[in-house]
């Protein structure tokens, strides 16, 4: 019982412990101690977050901390669930990160980037401890405001980080506006602020207010995981960042919206009617399959992990939303089921995702560069984080033997069994919503292959890469627990058997057990289905083991390889620029989803002066734009812009005026207030 | 004290409280102009006194003389001296007799009337009234029944400041605004936490300060501290 | 129960194993006689494997781990999806972890490891075959998933040798509308994740119609031997898929040694058959353009989303099975 709140303490200690080290401490030692100490923080939150997880609660009340409402915080196993899987990311990150800044007191490793880490990744932590409205936002308030001042960390660098964290500052407030107004309508309904009145007061209200608070709730929580239509923060924000905090951000901060989201959803309101959970669907199916395209077309190795964290936040929510709508059909269990589905792919994303942004973080920091087309031959000067990153790219194409499998895999099987719920909405959703999943992760798969092998195999394509060399030992020890996350949760994820459980059980729902001992296994009313990973991953090894070793014995009279050119069709040697690139090997997926993505092209060309018909120079510029970007934000924010326009009338120039503004607005309140009486 | 002393005081020190503010708006000179304001300080210091003596509360008392000390003796002073400066600025060479003359001392036409300003600031009592008859009706003591007081000349307040044209002239609606606050925090609360009173007030000081140098650069920058000639504040 | 389990599996993989170059010859010479030429005989692939068994190993100069690999891998998926499918019998000790989605998962587990193999290379050509390989695969993914929705339903399982058993016992299944448009999206699925006409043409050499062959170019020797074994495999595993879950008869559901080996002997003849249809029916095809394929695997989807809505409303409602 007393571990949540001891570990919790020493979490909140070492943080504000961190953010001292970070201020005052002088730069040869600053990473590394700033290092310690925030991964001590994720240490501790994690384990909180694993103690509740193996059933321990906690609750408790600290009226000093504001004002009016006074702290709330509550541990179940639900919130145990995000608090360690932000633990761990944190702890591993962290050791990556003190590696990241020694030799630089810029960007991540300045004063005030370093002051600020450990109080975001406190924040992290402390997010889903909130047990009352006001709690809940302060911390998430926190946690906006240290990422954001975390992003543009490495603004001297590159001036497109600005551009980035001005969009992060909007979107973000934006849905904090959004999450502000739906809370309060909400406690207001309801009577009381804490989410234990919020969870008693809830069954009083009409459908119509619970449906709106649901909805403004949930288009925030889906801004924060990056779900479209308000995405467009990620692929802005998470190129830009430093490389830990984009694994902070898509590894742990993200999560916190599926968390808010099963949490209101769920656990504060009770579940509700199906218009509901269709929305979520909606948005995370579109979000799943517009994510990876867009993946596709990035040529950015940071761009492509951001939008791949939006495609398997949207397969998330649409687990998520496939539990509320089986939940609201009357069918418990297969609820519980698709919920622990959509929980366990959180933590197998948190785990690859980590691991890839890390990787990539070295690659950006060996090689200058995170232009795919521009890298190339990472594999002969960085063999470990090359391997690190075919480990993290293994999980996220959801192929055995990897940890996204697995996850994929009981994701799959809610939605196939779903159809002993009876209804024509789900006989028409779940099979689009079986689309959505394999079509994603097909995409998936192209996107990895293109990643890792245009990015790290053959041979380098420019001079940053041909000069990289491998990452300092600190940032492979980090990527190395990551790893070794990844391959524990893809062999073994009975580990967190009944810690899901007791995870979907504290969302409300019966836990069904579906991960236990060394595999998964459905077993519900009339359907049973199983998995075991370990036995996949053995049986390979061993055929594998017996093919070579059967190769070796047919060819034992010449055992030496002999090196050969590669076939050049008799032109000479292939030089490292006829490999594909990136932007070709997505090019068949452009042409195949060209009305999806409607490319823009220009040819410009500038013919010499003597005459029209000989050319001086061709530019040729083919972009892939965000579509939905387009053409949602571009009408609201011009509008924006001619209101401002507009209003730069009332600025006249006249002291009077300014001061009269004011004065009226203040006569014609009272005057309303009286008349109103 | 007896109950119907500390009312028929109370109503005295309120009423010339709402006196100051409204011959405020009738004076043109700025000297005038500032002695009100001192006067409107020894008022609402002897609000604040009655309050502390009535309720036998000695820190009410001690801020009554904070008070008084601030706004009857300080803030007027600093605003004398900025109004010295400005006129012995023009007037180098000049001899005493001058200094009654220089334009600076007067204000301008103001941009509403002075009948027009005398009807507003009746229409706003009017209003104040209106607008804190439910807080009188939550709790109807004395204290609480003068009320409409504070409100009234909040908004006299700001309605100067609104409509003077001389820089200092302005500094002295603020200024009144802020009374207005403070007497309406006295009558309504008994006054505010000591901390929360301190804190105000040291920002009133600041922000008279502040004014007073800017009011002291804008006349050396432009020769006039009259606003109406600074338009260049938009985009 | 044990021992005839595990004969069948032995059995099966031996006789997918040994096979598996004779269906490709056996596609091959019927293919060549259709066409009017005398053909190079059935037992041709085994040679060419035992030849290039022998030859010396090459690898090609900048290549990694990867293309090393790779064909090893590509072998060792199809040898476990040997051992998983029930070809032969329903009653095996793998009967539980022969999970249909995690066969489909195998089978792109050793594209992309061709893929990689491809990209490694560094080659115009390596990356063109992966390129369009992965694009293929993309968008066959759908229609797979498709296919194993619409063959669980009825089943109420993933489980391979459920459904199997499941198809077994009752052929009226395979004949309902919905059987037969899950038979025809999967036949075309099946046909592009072996690389068979008309989503590629596994003889041709030329750039522009390369998907397969351009990734697997530069391997030379052993290293081609694999490759090569491992397509034959593949093609076998898939065509035995289809056989089990189409034509299901004759396949052991118990333990008895006699029915293990008449299954055995029906499904070497079904297979065969199978093998001898397709490779009939390429003799008409021409091969798609590439970004024809799309449209082709558009419809397949189309047949098995219609596979899945017509066994969900025509079979009665979830629950009647």
């Amino acid at each position: 019982m007393s571990l949540i709140p001891a570990a919790l303490a020493t979490a909140t200690g070492l943080g504000v412990a961190g953010a001292a080290a970070g201020l005052v401490l002088p730069q040869r030692v600053r990473g590394a101690v700033v290092g310690v100490l925030t991964a001590g923080v994720g240490v501790a939150g994690g384990a909180s977050g694993v103690a509740a997880l193996g059933g321990s609660r906690w609750s408790a009340e600290v009226p000093g901390l504001l004002p009016l409402a006074g702290t709330h915080f509550a541990v179940d196993a639900l919130s145990g669930l995000f608090m360690a899987v932000a633990g761990a990311v944190v702890a591993a990150v962290a050791v990556y990160g003190a590696g990241y800044v020694a030799g630089g007191a810029h960007g991540l490793g300045s004063r005030g980037a370093q002051a600020v880490l450990p109080l975001f990744a406190l924040s992290l932590l402390l997010v889903p401890a909130a047990a009352s409205v006001s709690t809940f936002l302060l911390l998430w308030e926190l946690m906006a405001l240290t990422s954001l001042l975390l992003v543009p960390a490495e603004h001297r660098a590159r001036p497109a980080v600005r551009e980035a964290a001005v969009w992060y500052a909007v979107m973000t407030h934006l849905g904090l506006v959004l999450l502000l107004v739906g809370f309060m309508v909400y406690a207001a309904q309801a009577g009381g602020e804490t989410f234990a009145a919020l969870r008693s007061g809830s069954g009083a209200m009409s459908p119509a207010v619970r449906g709106l608070v649901f909805v403004l709730t949930a288009v925030a929580f889906s801004s924060k995981a990056g779900l479209v239509p308000l995405h467009a923060w990620l692929p802005r924000a998470h190129p830009e960042a430093p490389s830990a905090v984009s694994a902070l951000m898509s590894a742990a901060m993200v999560n916190l919206g599926v968390y808010g989201l099963v949490r209101v959803g769920f656990d504060l309101l009770g579940g509700g009617p199906a218009w509901w959970w269709l929305l979520a669907m909606a948005m995370g199916g579109l979000s799943a399959v517009y994510g990876i395209l867009q993946a596709a077309m990035a040529s950015d190795l940071k761009r492509l992990l951001a939008y791949s964290t939006s495609e398997n936040m949207g397969l998330v929510v649409l687990g998520v939303g496939a539990a509320g709508l089986f939940d609201h059909a009357g069918n418990k269990a297969l609820a519980g089921l698709a919920l622990a589905a959509a929980l366990l792919h959180v933590v197998n994303h948190s785990a690859f995702k980590a691991l890839l942004f890390c990787a990539a973080g070295s690659v950006l920091r060996a090689t200058g560069e995170r232009n795919l087309d521009l890298l190339g031959g990472l594999r002969a000067r960085m063999p470990l984080t090359t391997g690190l990153f075919a480990l993290g790219a293994l999980g996220a194409v959801a192929l055995p033997p990897g940890n996204g499998f697995i996850s994929e895999w009981l994701l799959l099987q809610s939605m196939i069994h779903g159809l002993a719920v009876p209804g024509v909405t789900t006989a028409i959703v779940l099979p689009v919503a079986v689309a959505v999943i394999a079509l994603s992760s097909g995409l998936a798969a192209a996107v990895f292959v293109k990643a890792l092998g245009v990015g790290f195999f053959a041979r380098p394509r420019a001079e940053g890469a041909a000069a990289a060399g491998e990452s300092p030992l600190l940032m492979l020890a980090g990527m190395g627990l990551l790893a070794a996350l990844c391959a524990a949760l893809a062999l073994v994820p009975g580990l967190l058997g009944d810690g899901l459980d007791r995870a979907v059980e504290a969302a409300g729902r019966p836990g069904t057990r579906p991960v236990s001992g060394g595999g998964l296994q459905v077993r519900l009313d009339e359907v049973s289905a199983v998995l075991s990973p370990l036995w996949v991953v053995a049986t390979l090894t061993v055929t594998l083991g017996a093919v070579t070793a059967t190769v070796r014995w047919a060819g034992r009279r010449r055992q030496r390889r002999t090196r050969a050119r590669l076939w050049d069709c008799g032109g000479g040697a292939p030089t490292p620029r006829m490999a594909y690139t990136a932007t070709s090997f997505a090019e068949p997926l452009q042409r195949v989803f060209d009305d999806v993505l409607a490319p823009e092209q220009d040819v410009d060309v500038t013919p010499m002066r003597e005459s029209a018909y000989l050319v001086e120079r061709v530019k040729f510029r083919n972009r892939v734009p965000d579509r939905i970007e387009h053409r949602l934000y571009r009408p609201v924010l011009d509008f924006l812009a001619a209101a401002g326009q507009s209003a730069r009338r009332l600025a006249g120039g006249s002291v009077h005026a300014y001061l009269g503004y004011g004065f009226f607005g203040l006569v014609t309140l009272l005057v309303v207030l009286v008349v109103g009486w | 004290m007896s109950e119907s002393l500390f009312t028929q005081l109370l109503d005295l020190a309120c009423g010339a409280f709402l006196l100051a503010a409204v011959v405020v708006l009738w004076r043109r000179e700025l000297a005038a102009i500032v002695r009100l304001f001192a006067l409107q300080g020894l008022a609402l210091a002897a609000i604040a006194l009655l309050l502390g003596l009535h309720e036998d509360r000695w820190d009410l008392i001690v801020v009554a003389a904070g008070i008084g000390a601030l706004r009857a003796g300080l803030l007027p002073y600093l605003i004398r001296r900025a109004l010295a400066t400005l006129v012995t600025d023009r007037a180098q060479g000049q001899d005493q007799a001058a200094y009654t003359h220089s334009e600076e001392v007067r204000e301008t036409q103001p941009l509403v009337n002075v009948a027009a300003s005398l009807l507003t600031a009746a229409a706003l009592t009017l209003l104040a009234y209106a607008v804190a008859r439910p807080l009188v009706e939550l709790d109807p003591t004395p204290a609480t029944r003068a009320l409409p007081v504070g409100l009234a000349v909040v908004l006299i307040g700001f309605f100067v400041l609104v409509t003077r044209r001389r820089a200092l002239a302005q500094v002295v609606g603020f200024l009144l605004l802020d009374n207005g606050i403070t007497a309406t925090a006295f009558l309504a609360a008994s006054g505010v936490p000591l901390i929360v009173e301190l804190g105000v007030s040291f920002d009133v000081l600041l922000a008279v300060l502040v004014l007073q140098l800017l009011t002291v650069r804008v006349r050396e920058a432009f020769g006039t501290t009259d606003i109406d000639d600074l338009r260049e504040l938009h985009d | 129960m044990n021992t005839v389990g595990y004969t069948a599996i032995v059995l099966q993989v031996g006789a997918v194993v040994a096979g598996a170059p004779l269906l490709t010859g056996l596609m091959r010479q019927t293919r060549a006689r259709l066409e009017g030429r005398a053909g190079a005989g059935v037992l041709q692939p085994w040679r060419d494997v035992r030849k290039l068994l022998r030859k010396e190993p090459i690898t090609a100069v900048g290549t990694g781990p990867a293309f090393r690999w790779a064909p090893p891998l590509l072998v060792a998926t199809s040898l476990v999806l040997a051992v998983l499918v029930p070809l032969i019998s329903t009653d095996t000790p793998v009967r539980g972890r022969a999970d249909l989605i995690v066969v489909v998962s195998l089978l792109a587990l050793g594209t992309l490891a061709l893929a990689l193999a491809g990209l490694d290379t560094g080659t115009a050509f390596g990356g063109m075959g992966a390129s369009r390989e992965m694009t293929i695969a993309a968008l066959v993914e759908p229609t797979i998933l498709m296919a194993v929705f619409a063959l669980s339903i009825p089943a109420g399982s993933t489980n391979l040798p459920v459904i199997v058993a499941g198809a077994a016992d009752q052929p009226a299944r395979l004949t309902s509308p919905a059987g037969l448009l899950a038979i025809a999206a999967l036949a075309v699925a099946v046909l592009a994740e072996s690389g068979r006409l008309p989503v590629d043409n596994p003889a041709t050499h030329l750039e522009l119609t390369m998907v397969h062959e351009a990734m697997t170019l530069e391997y030379a020797g052993p290293d081609l031997a694999l490759v090569e074994f491992g397509a034959h495999l593949r093609l076998t595993v898939l065509l035995g898929l289809l056989a089990s879950l189409f034509a299901p008869w004759g396949i052991a559901t118990g333990a008895s040694l006699a029915a293990v080996l008449l299954a055995l002997l029906l499904a070497v003849l079904k297979v065969a058959v199978l093998g001898m249809a397709l490779a009939a029916a390429e003799v008409f095809w021409a091969k798609l353009r590439l970004f024809r394929v799309p449209e082709l695997l558009a419809g397949s989807f189309l047949l098995a989303l219609l596979a899945v809505t017509a066994s969900y409303f025509l079979g009665g409602e979830g629950g009647q099975r």
